[in-house]
């Protein structure tokens, strides 16, 4: 009986500290959630260009201090790709995704997984379910019904008031954003932030749209501020941006305009990542409303002048 | 027993004849799909079709765009050859041939090269988009190399034989003075999420616009024209649009013509020009040739 008691306490705690690291509390959490003081050699931001994303990611990592600060082992690893459409340009490279799986297991990551309400069809077409698959790592797919998300207050939220996050994300500890950098013809650009709509449920990601959307420019304003509130109840341990190629127009879905800076820019701050990918679109970070309001959340730094940042080619 | 069997059989007949005038009215999709091989690429898979707000569950996120210009529904097919390339084949059918011709706008560029199919038509580095009637085509290929380049046109033709013609420009466009004019320039809105994506003045939605365009000039002046339901209307948009183009930190050197114009110069030191005339209001960026941009306002105002 005692044993029983015991046990049960140990699930309960570790399953509130894996809760704590991926819901954004600070207690009790041991994973660095950024922005977070770095060792003075360490860049906040690595950005790594060449044609071998493979090797870019894996130097991008590295530069940061490599994975193992990030991953502990046995820990249980959800990691974020966008395989929103199968056109060039508009999907996470399935080499990055290869990279950051073997990093994982390097680790010593007990389970890697991604976790989608897309339909298989999606990953299979953007070529990130044969990756998952050749890498050992799971794909689970749950279905679009509340039943599948939880509902989680977001107490700083000025246009999102509650969000719907997918429950197995709380079955992990550890969360790895794998964006790309992209046009979006909603509000001109998506990262790091945006990327993160895919852990909500498609009903309240609606909610991001209000009806007006098409008259109403406030609405547009609407869009930005529920991505930037969703941001503040989800916290990735780790942001790798791939903009090594993607569409500058016709976004999120594509065909559209190809720009190939062959980048991978990888950190925490989701702020600085956002705005530093943003430049690679010819953007200015100050005119994306998400990016403005989620340093105005506190979530990260916008000037880019602030952040030390280290670029390498190799 | 032999009034109930005609009475079952009258009943019968009249669903059978209900279903039949629903086939009849319903014009299935999959009719534009090419069938059989072409040049070499044979279809993959099955088509997948998507009607209304079952867009979202397609393009998620960029949906939008498609209903703000006036979606019906689209038919996807995919087409693949011996040598394992894949081209994507997306049929949209949109409200109106103005709905089609303006999201076709959207989705091209001047960069694009001008292919004879369809009643326009663009190929891109590794897509093909094509409006005819109220159907925009938009062809996808996953490589640049001539294979799927060829391979892209040869589907896009297939398609246009099967496609009914009907196309009709929006009478806006008629508007733009011809000379010197980038054709494949001209943007076509039907609202503000259209107009955002091509050029943001303000942050806030102060021009309100249903429809407009604008189209790009040799001199670098881009003309931006708006129409509203009535004068009244345009006008008082064009009193908005002053105030913030004074008051906005992000314009400078704000000056009041004579009539009903204004000028002022943006971040980028461009001068912008701006007037309302009848229901409509005229924006020129760039128009740092006076005499340039006065030909313009005049070409414009004769054709209004």
């Amino acid at each position: 009986m005692e044993n029983k008691i015991n046990r049960r306490s140990f699930l309960k705690n570790s399953t509130f500290l894996g809760m704590s690291a991926i819901i954004g509390k600070d207690l009790f959490s041991a994973y660095p959630k950024g922005p977070w003081p770095q060792p003075a050699d360490l860049p906040q931001i690595s950005v790594v260009t060449g044609s071998d994303y493979l090797k870019a990611s894996y130097k991008a990592v590295e530069l940061l201090g490599g994975i193992k600060k990030f991953i502990p082992k046995k820990s249980k690893v959800a990691i974020l790709p966008n395989t929103q459409s199968k056109h060039p340009g508009t999907h996470t490279s399935p080499e990055i995704l290869k990279a950051i799986i073997r990093m994982c297991k390097d680790a010593g990551a007990k389970e890697i997984r991604s976790l989608s309400w897309l339909p298989q069809k999606f990953w299979d077409e953007s070529g990130l379910g044969e990756t998952l698959q050749t890498e050992g790592a799971a794909l689970q797919i749950v279905g679009k019904e509340a039943s599948f998300f939880q509902p989680v207050p977001v107490p700083k939220g000025k246009a999102l008031k509650e969000a719907w996050i997918m429950k197995e994300l709380y079955d992990c500890d550890v969360l790895i954003d794998l964006p790309i950098s992209k046009d979006h013809v909603g509000n001109k650009f998506t990262g790091t932030m945006k990327n993160l709509m895919a852990l909500n449920s498609p009903a309240s990601n609606r909610t991001f749209h209000r009806q007006n959307w098409e008259t109403d420019i406030n609405d547009l304003h609407h869009l930005d501020q529920s991505i930037a509130d969703l941001n503040t109840v989800i916290k990735p341990t780790l942001c790798i941006v791939d903009s090594t190629e993607f569409i500058t127009t016709n976004g999120p879905f594509g065909p559209g305009k190809l720009l190939r800076p062959q980048k991978v820019v990888a950190g925490v701050d989701r702020i600085a990542l956002d705005s530093y990918c943003a430049n690679l679109l010819g953007l200015n970070p100050e005119n994306i409303f998400m990016i403005k309001y989620g340093f105005e959340h506190g979530l990260g730094e916008m000037d880019l002048k602030k952040i030390a940042i280290k670029e390498v080619a190799i | 027993m032999f009034l109930k069997d005609c009475w079952n059989k009258k009943w019968i007949l009249f669903f059978v004849f209900l279903i039949a005038c629903i086939s009849c009215t319903k014009d299935p999709l999959e009719k534009d799909i090419p069938k059989n091989e072409i040049a070499g690429w044979k279809r993959h898979g099955s088509p997948e079709e998507y009607k209304g707000e079952d867009l979202y569950l397609y393009i998620d996120g960029g949906a939008e765009i498609y209903h703000e210009y006036g979606f019906s529904r689209v038919i996807v097919q995919n087409y693949s050859n011996k040598n394992g390339k894949f081209i994507s084949l997306e049929i949209f059918k949109m409200k109106s041939p103005e709905s089609a011709f303006g999201i076709y706008t959207f989705k091209t560029s001047t960069q694009g090269k001008i292919v004879d199919i369809g009643t326009q038509g663009c190929l891109e580095s590794y897509y093909l988009n094509f409006w005819k009637g109220k159907t925009l085509v938009t062809l996808t290929g996953d490589d640049q190399e001539e294979e799927t380049i060829r391979g892209l046109q040869e589907i896009a033709r297939a398609v246009n034989a099967r496609l009914q013609d009907g196309s009709l420009m929006p009478s806006i466009v008629s508007l733009l003075p011809q000379k010197d004019l980038i054709e494949s320039s001209v943007k076509y809105f039907r609202g503000n999420l259209s107009l955002f994506n091509n050029h943001r003045f303000f942050e806030e939605n102060i021009f309100r616009i249903k429809e407009g365009l604008n189209g790009e000039y040799r001199s670098g002046d881009v003309v931006y024209i708006f129409k509203y339901d009535a004068d009244q209307e345009s006008h008082k948009i064009f009193i908005k649009a002053r105030e913030n183009f004074k008051a906005s930190p992000h314009f400078s050197h704000f000056e009041d013509l004579k009539g009903n114009e204004i000028q002022v110069k943006n971040e980028d030191e461009k001068l912008i020009f701006m007037t309302s005339f009848k229901k409509y209001i005229l924006i020129i960026v760039g128009a740092g040739n006076p005499d340039k941009k006065r030909e313009l306002v005049n070409a414009i105002k004769e054709k209004a």
